[in-house]
């Protein structure tokens, strides 16, 4: 949906390696968390470690958005579509590191349970890490192609997530409760499901600003009192 | 690219002082003869400027002595008398021309203008001839100052309307823009942005007539005595000049020669007071 | 309908959201219905409606040539200055019609004052005289009255502190942007309703051009601005309304964080982001 090119040539240009960093950071991103469930699913403790020593490349990239941003602010002034976008592009940094810090904590957590004998509740989660990663890939997709249909929809999933999070967790306290021996394989178990729902969220905020980059619609906490 | 002087530079600069020298002796040439006529007014007048001729009438033909006070005299009453007629309509045709009118009317009124100011003044002379002193039967003051304000006119018409159209258009937008009237923004805005020009283009043009003598030859007509009414004849200085220079009497070729001077210094001070008045403010105009 | 008095903790207290902003319907000082303006055979402005707010400023912005200036000047009836130029459409000032036949147009330009982008204070007066030419060009004599307005108009274009001695001195003695102030005091001095004002910092370096935003939002309390600018990021800052104009059309007009932040034309957009004009 981007329209003609800009009559300052060094603008679209900075506009394009903005965008291209944050496709590159989700990229990395989305990995690092396949990694880490992986790692958790397969017990594969060097696919951890790469997680937990990828995180830094993140790291370094969204100080790298948020530079190019701020350069962007001040050297074009953009307004209406542009400034939403170089906005949400900051915005999406941010949510993005959080999600690659998620992963390094599943990873983390992952090494722990690793150390054990294998628990089969580790199934209890895959739905989960599904949906949120489902959510994550459309939350980046809807900012990409500024699919407005696409953002408000992934924002409507995340309602499913807790759910499948609360029952999962559910699950896995009754079975403490049973087995308490395997207590602290239950709780990290506990612990990567709520990094699942928190990766939930931040999808759900890059979502919102998507919806934001493409439509300058505020589709967050809605109260009773508006209806936007 | 070198920096170094090239034999070219040389030839350049051969080219350079030959153009300088042309051009300065090409002044010297424009300048000689202007300091020369001065300079034999000066030899030949000065000796016969003394107070009799700033006081006395004209002696009887043939006497010597007598001076030329109601030739300039009558000069000055003959000038006010055309700026009295000229200025007004000069003035405020040029600000018609500058400020109103239509583009064709108008070019047409600045041909006009412009050919008048290039008719031989002698034509002014017969013109007021046939319309007034026909008529009234007489020489006189009156036809004289009408025949030199019909000289000034055109002069100060175009004169004040170029001074006009110089005075941006920011300053009437501005003016009108506060809901002040055309015609008060043309007089206290325009015009008196345009002020020191006008006055130029006035003092030039009384310079100009102050030694026009053809016109005066047959309304005028000139005066050995003082003018007692102006529907008289009057004296003026340039016909005085004129009337002497061809007379057989040596007294009175002298007299000549200082009018001469006179005249001349005259025209030569209103320049410099124009000058003077130019010199001034950085914004002005003209 | 909430006043601004009422605190956040009240509000906390009955447990209700902050309201949205007041939408109050602003009282208008212009009305502009079907406004066509021909210079000779060209076409300048193509039928163009759109009302001016009271107290508040509304730029106009387009490319060159799109019609801003032509617009702005009809306001004050200014372009009649221009030969041959033809008008059709309404313009009401508070309701009364200023092209109406029996309209002298000096008075409509006592009502909506102008300020030009190249300052032109009167060369031939003192910074005194050129702000109070266009009262005593108007047949005001009172000494006390003028003195009065003097003072006050100067206070109101913040440059008296600045001029206050030195008011015998010529109007073009002051730097371009106290020249460009200047300019404002004269024509606040007519007490006007409605001051439209041509690009009036073009031609000012950036320190100038604050000085007279800053102006320009504290004039707008008593009266009512419209301006024409080139520099985007000036109508973001100091306008309420924006309107833009492109080929003598009014292509989109509303409220100035709209325009800038979402756009309805396509149009105004590519414009506003540089994707062309």
């Amino acid at each position: 949906m981007i329209a003609a090119k800009h009559i300052l040539g060094t603008f679209d240009e900075a506009l394009g390696a903005l965008r291209n960093n944050v496709l590159m950071m989700a990229g990395l991103t989305e990995r690092s968390l396949e990694r880490a469930m992986k790692g958790l699913f397969d017990r594969n403790d060097d696919l951890c470690a790469t997680t937990i020593a990828d995180d830094e490349e993140i790291d370094q990239l969204e100080k790298q958005i948020d530079k190019d941003g701020v350069d962007i602010l001040l050297r074009f002034q953009p307004v209406a579509s542009d400034l939403r976008r170089v906005v949400s592009a900051m915005k999406l940094s941010s949510n993005l590191e959080r999600m690659a810090d998620q992963a390094t904590t599943i990873a983390r957590r992952a090494r722990k349970l690793n150390r054990h004998p294998a628990l089969p509740e580790v199934d209890l989660i895959r739905p989960m890490y599904d949906h949120a990663m489902s959510m994550f890939k459309d939350s980046v997709d809807a900012f990409t192609r500024e699919d407005v249909e696409l953002g408000r929809a992934v924002v409507s999933r995340d309602e499913k997530l807790d759910d499948l999070n609360r029952s999962a967790s559910d699950k896995l306290v009754e079975r403490m409760g049973r087995d308490p021996g395997q207590l602290r394989g239950y709780l990290n178990l506990i612990f990567i499901g709520r990094c699942l729902e928190r990766v939930g969220d931040h999808a759900t905020n890059i979502a919102e600003d998507a919806v934001y980059a493409a439509n300058a619609e505020d589709i967050r906490h809605p109260s009773l009192a508006t209806a936007t | 690219m070198h920096l170094e002087r090239t034999h070219n530079h040389t030839w350049r600069k051969i080219k350079n002082a030959l153009a300088v020298g042309i051009a300065f002796t090409s002044g010297i040439f424009v300048i000689l003869p202007l300091g020369l006529v001065f300079f034999y007014l000066l030899i030949n007048g000065a000796g016969s400027i003394n107070w009799d001729f700033f006081t006395k009438l004209p002696a009887p033909v043939g006497a010597a002595g007598g001076g030329m006070v109601n030739a300039i005299v009558g000069s000055l009453e003959l000038l006010a008398l055309a700026g009295v007629i000229g200025i007004p309509i000069g003035v405020l045709g040029g600000v018609y021309l500058a400020e109103y009118g239509s583009a064709r009317i108008n070019a047409l009124l600045r041909f006009l203008a412009d050919v008048l100011n290039g008719v031989p003044s002698i034509t002014w002379g017969v013109v007021v001839y046939g319309l007034v002193v026909l008529r009234f039967k007489g020489f006189s003051a009156y036809a004289g100052g009408l025949a030199l304000a019909l000289i000034m006119i055109p002069l100060i018409l175009r004169t004040t309307e170029e001074v006009i159209l110089l005075v941006p258009n920011g300053y009437r937008e501005a003016s009108l823009a506060l809901g002040v009237s055309r015609w008060k923004t043309i007089v206290h805005i325009v015009m008196k942005t345009a002020s020191k020009g006008i006055i130029t283009g006035i003092l030039l043009a009384l310079a100009r007539i102050g030694g026009e003598t053809a016109p005066l030859l047959f309304t005028a007509f000139g005066n050995r005595f003082w003018n007692h009414s102006l529907s008289q004849p009057i004296a003026a200085l340039p016909l005085q000049i004129f009337t002497y220079a061809i007379s057989p009497y040596d007294d009175w070729h002298r007299q000549a020669w200082a009018g001469a001077l006179v005249l001349v210094t005259g025209v030569f001070c209103v320049n410099i007071l124009v000058r003077i008045l130019t010199r001034g403010r950085g914004a002005s105009v003209v | 309908m909430e006043t601004p008095e009422q605190t956040v903790l009240e509000r906390l207290e009955r447990g209700t959201a902050p309201p949205p902003e007041a939408e109050l319907p602003p009282a208008r000082t212009f009305e502009v219905k079907n406004m066509s303006i021909w210079y000779g055979e060209k076409r300048a402005i193509d039928n163009v409606t759109l009302d001016v707010a009271a107290n508040a400023v509304t730029a106009i912005i387009g490319p060159s040539g799109c019609g801003k200036s032509t617009f702005l000047r009809a306001l004050n009836r200014m372009h009649e200055l221009t030969p041959k130029t033809r008008m059709e459409g309404t313009v009401l000032l508070h309701g009364e019609d200023l092209y109406a036949t029996a309209v002298d147009p000096a008075i409509v330009r006592r009502r909506v004052g102008m300020v030009f982008q190249k300052s032109n204070p009167f060369p031939t007066m003192t910074i005194g005289e050129n702000v109070v030419v266009g009262l005593r060009l108007n047949g005001v004599r009172n000494q006390r009255l003028l003195n009065e307005r003097l003072e006050k108009s100067l206070r109101m274009a913040a440059l008296w502190d600045e001029v206050k001695d030195d008011l015998h001195k010529p109007g073009t003695s002051l730097s371009g942007g106290q020249q460009q102030r200047l300019c404002i005091a004269r024509a606040l001095a007519v007490e006007p309703e409605v001051i439209l004002m041509d690009e009036p910092c073009s031609a000012l370096d950036p320190i100038a051009t604050a000085k007279i935003e800053e102006l320009i939002y504290e004039l707008k309390t008593k009266y009512t601005i419209v301006t024409v600018t080139h520099n985007m990021q000036q109508a973001g800052r100091i306008s309420d309304y924006t309107a833009f104009f492109y080929l003598g059309r009014l292509i989109e007009f509303g409220p100035t964080t709209k325009i800038f932040t979402n756009p309805s034309e396509k149009q105004t957009e590519d414009y506003i982001t540089g994707r062309f004009g």
